[in-house]
C-alpha cells in the first residue's frame, strides 16, 4: 500500500545506529555473561579486578546500548514524521476511500525492519570481532574466559527491538495520521495552519537571508538535535578513542574511534540531506530570483553551526567524564590504573579534523544544491 | 530587446524535443504574451528566455547581453539584476511572513521601501501574516510585491491567474498591468488563455514547440474588458 520494504532500508541512520548499539552491546553482554560463569575461580586478590570487569561491561551497555536506542527512537520517529509529510496526499487519498488510520498505521511495522536488520548485522559482527574483544578486555591475572553463546541475547538484542521498535513506528503513525482527510490532500503539513505571532524579533529589520536562516532553523529544531547528535559522537568517541591508550587496548580505542566517525557521518548526513529536501522549493525560488548558491547554501546551513559546536563541546565534556568515572569511580580499587586526565593535544586534533570535516560537508551540500533544478522544481507542480 | 535566435531544447536526453528552432524578438517596455496549449513549449520558452534554462542550441540576446553564453555565476547575477517572477503555484515561502517573503526580492535590489510596494498591492494590514494565513489573491499579489521590489526590467509571468478565479484574476491582471504602465518594465506573459493575449501589445502563439503565429494588439484591451 503506502509503506514498502524498499521504504524501510532508506533507513541508513536507524539501521548504522541499531548495528552500532547492538554491536557494542552483544560482546559486552556476552563477556559479562561468561565472566559470571567463572566467578568461584575468582581469588581474593584478583576479586576487585574482576568486579571492575563486570561493572565496565554492564556499565558501557547501559550507557552507549541506553543512548543508541534512545537515538533510534527519535531517528524511527522523525522519519516516519517526514516519511507522512512527503506521503500526505496519497495517504489523504488512501483515508478519503475509506482505509482507517489504524489500517495505513499498521503497514508501518515495515519500519522495524530497518532496525532488525541492523540488530541481526551488529549482532553477527559483534560475534565475529568477539575473540579480539574478550583478548582486548581480558586483564592479566585474571582466568581465561571461555567465548559461549547464549540464547537470551538474540531475543533481547534482536527480536525486543525489532518488534519495539515496529510498534512504536505502528503507534506514532497512527497519532500522525489523526488529521483530516482534507487537509492532507491539500498537503498542509500543519494540523493548524501556523498563525503569525509578533514577535521582538518581528520588529527587527533583519536582511532577508539572515531571516531566511531563523525561520529555516526555526521550522526544523529536530534537525539541530541530529546536527548536535553528529557532532557528539564525533567529538566523543574520537576523543575516547584515543586517549584512553593507557586504560585499554589498541583494538578497543580503535574500535570506539570508528563507530564514533560511523556515527557521525550517518547522523550529520541524514539530517542535512533532509534540510536540502524540506528546502528545495525555497532554494529553487532564490535561485530564480537570482541569489548565489553560497547566499543559498548559507542561508540554510549556517544557522546549524552553533548546534554543532554546542554537540562538540557536550561530547568533549561526556568523554571526559565518563573516563574519569571509569577510572576514579569502577577501577578505584584496582591496582596499577594509571592516571587519567584531560588529553589536550588529542582535543585540538579532534576539534580541527572536525572542522575540516564539518566544511567539507558543507561544501559537499552547497555543491548538492548548484544540482536541483529550477525547472523541474517549478515543473514538479 | 530580447531576441532569440533557433533555439532548440529537448529533455529526457533528446527523446522529448520541447523547442524547435524558436526565434522572437520582444522590443524593451512591450507587454508579450506567449500564447499556447498545454505542452506547446511556452513555459520552456520562457525558462530560456529569463536564463532559468539553457537551450540546447541558439542565441538569447537579452540587450547587449548573449544570456546563453553566460556562465552560471553570470546567469545567476543577470536574473538578479534584470529579472522578476510571478509564477501559477506562488513559489512563496510558507515559513516566512509577508514581509520576509518581499523582502527575498527587495535586498537583491538593496530596495529599503519595498513596505510602500505592500501596501501598494493592498496587503499592510497583513506583513506579518504567513502565506497560508491568505486567500489565493493575497498570495498572487505577495508575489507581484516579492517580483516587483527587486525592480527588475523584464518580468516574466507564469500563468499567473491559472489559480485564482475570474474575479480575482482580473483584479491581477488589472494590478500588473497598471503597475507595467507606471514602472515601463518589459512584461512577458505565458498564458493558454486567449482572452488574456487581448491585453498584450505582441502576442506570440505557439504550438508543439514552434511559433505558428506573431501579432500586434493596435488596442490592447484592459483586465475588465476581455472575456474570461
Amino acid at each position: 500500500m503506502v509503506v514498502s520494504f524498499k521504504d524501510s532500508l532508506k533507513l541508513i541512520g536507524i539501521l548504522v545506529v541499531s548495528f552500532c548499539a547492538v554491536f557494542v552491546c552483544t560482546f559486552f553482554l556476552n563477556f559479562y555473561l561468561d565472566a559470571v560463569k567463572i566467578e568461584n575461580l575468582i581469588t581474593e586478590q584478583t576479586r576487585a579486578l574482576y568486579d571492575a570487569q563486570l561493572a565496565t561491561a554492564k556499565f558501557t551497555c547501559a550507557i552507549s546500548g541506553g543512548f543508541l536506542a534512545a537515538i533510534a527512537v527519535v531517528m524511527l520517529v522523525f522519519y516516519i514524521k517526514l516519511y507522512i509529510d512527503s506521503h500526505l496526499k496519497q495517504i489523504g487519498i488512501l483515508k478519503a476511500m475509506g482505509y482507517s488510520n489504524g489500517k495505513i498505521a499498521s503497514r508501518f511495522w515495515v519500519f522495524g525492519f530497518s532496525v532488525f536488520l541492523g540488530t541481526v548485522l551488529g549482532f553477527a559482527a559483534g560475534f565475529a570481532a568477539m575473540p579480539l574483544i574478550y583478548k582486548s578486555l581480558t586483564i592479566d591475572g585474571l582466568p581465561h574466559i571461555e567465548i559461549g553463546f547464549h540464547i537470551v541475547l538474540p531475543i533481547v538484542l534482536i527480536a525486543l527491538p525489532t518488534v519495539v521498535f515496529s510498534a512504536i513506528s505502528c503507534g506514532y503513525a497512527y497519532f500522525a495520521l489523526s488529521r483530516p482527510v482534507s487537509s492532507m490532500l491539500r498537503g498542509e503539513l500543519r494540523l493548524k495552519p501556523e498563525k503569525s505571532k509578533k514577535t521582538k524579533a518581528d520588529n527587527k529589520k533583519r536582511p532577508f537571508l539572515v531571516e531566511m536562516g531563523f525561520k529555516t532553523l526555526g521550522g526544523k529544531k529536530s534537525l539541530a538535535f541530529f546536527v548536535a547528535f553528529a557532532c557528539f559522537c564525533y567529538s566523543a568517541m574520537v576523543q575516547m578513542g584515543c586517549s584512553m591508550e593507557d586504560l585499554s587496548t589498541e583494538t578497543m580505542g580503535i574500535m570506539i574511534l570508528v563507530i564514533g566517525v560511523v556515527l557521525a557521518i550517518v547522523s550529520l548526513f541524514m539530517a542535512l540531506t533532509s534540510l536540502i529536501k524540506a528546502n528545495v522549493k525555497n532554494i529553487a525560488i532564490m535561485r530564480a530570483f537570482g541569489y548565489s548558491m553560497k547566499e543559498c547554501a548559507l542561508s540554510v546551513l549556517l544557522c546549524y553551526v552553533p548546534f554543532a559546536l554546542i554537540g562538540f563541546a557536550m561530547g568533549t565534556v561526556y568523554q571526559f567524564g565518563l573516563l574519569s568515572v571509569m577510572v576514579n569511580v569502577v577501577y578505584k580499587d584496582v591496582a596499577s590504573v594509571p592516571d587519567y586526565g584531560f588529553n589536550v593535544p588529542v582535543f585540538f586534533i579532534t576539534l580541527a579534523s572536525f572542522i575540516i570535516l564539518y566544511v567539507a560537508a558543507m561544501l559537499f551540500y552547497t555543491y548538492k544544491m548548484s544540482k536541483i533544478s529550477v525547472k523541474e522544481v517549478m515543473a514538479e507542480n | 530587446m530580447i531576441k532569440a535566435q533557433e533555439i532548440y531544447k529537448s529533455f529526457k536526453g533528446g527523446a522529448v524535443q520541447v523547442l524547435k528552432g524558436v526565434s522572437l524578438e520582444i522590443a524593451d517596455g512591450d507587454f508579450a504574451v506567449i500564447l499556447g496549449a498545454s505542452g506547446s513549449g511556452k513555459s520552456t520558452l520562457m525558462s530560456v528566455l529569463s536564463g532559468l534554462e539553457r537551450p540546447d542550441s541558439g542565441t538569447v540576446v537579452c540587450g547587449s547581453q548573449d544570456i546563453t553564453a553566460m556562465t552560471d555565476k553570470q546567469l545567476t547575477a543577470f536574473r538578479r539584476d534584470k529579472v522578476g517572477f510571478i509564477f501559477q503555484q506562488y513559489y512563496l515561502l510558507s515559513h516566512l511572513s509577508v514581509e520576509n517573503n518581499v523582502k527575498l526580492g527587495a535586498d537583491l535590489a538593496g530596495n529599503k521601501n519595498y513596505c510602500e510596494i505592500i501596501e501598494q498591492v493592498g496587503l499592510k494590514e497583513k506583513l506579518k501574516n504567513k502565506p497560508a494565513e491568505l486567500s489565493g489573491g493575497e498570495q498572487q499579489r505577495v508575489c507581484i510585491a516579492r517580483a516587483l521590489a527587486k525592480k527588475p526590467e523584464i518580468l516574466f509571468l507564469d500563468e499567473p491567474t491559472g489559480a485564482l478565479d475570474e474575479k480575482t484574476g482580473r483584479e491581477v491582471l488589472d494590478y500588473i498591468s497598471r503597475l507595467k504602465r507606471e514602472c515601463g518594465f518589459t512584461m512577458i506573459m505565458v498564458t493558454h488563455n486567449e482572452n488574456i493575449a487581448q491585453m498584450a501589445n505582441t502576442v506570440i502563439r505557439m504550438n508543439s514547440g514552434e511559433i505558428t503565429e506573431v501579432y500586434t494588439n493596435k488596442t490592447p484591451k484592459t483586465a475588465y474588458e476581455i472575456g474570461w
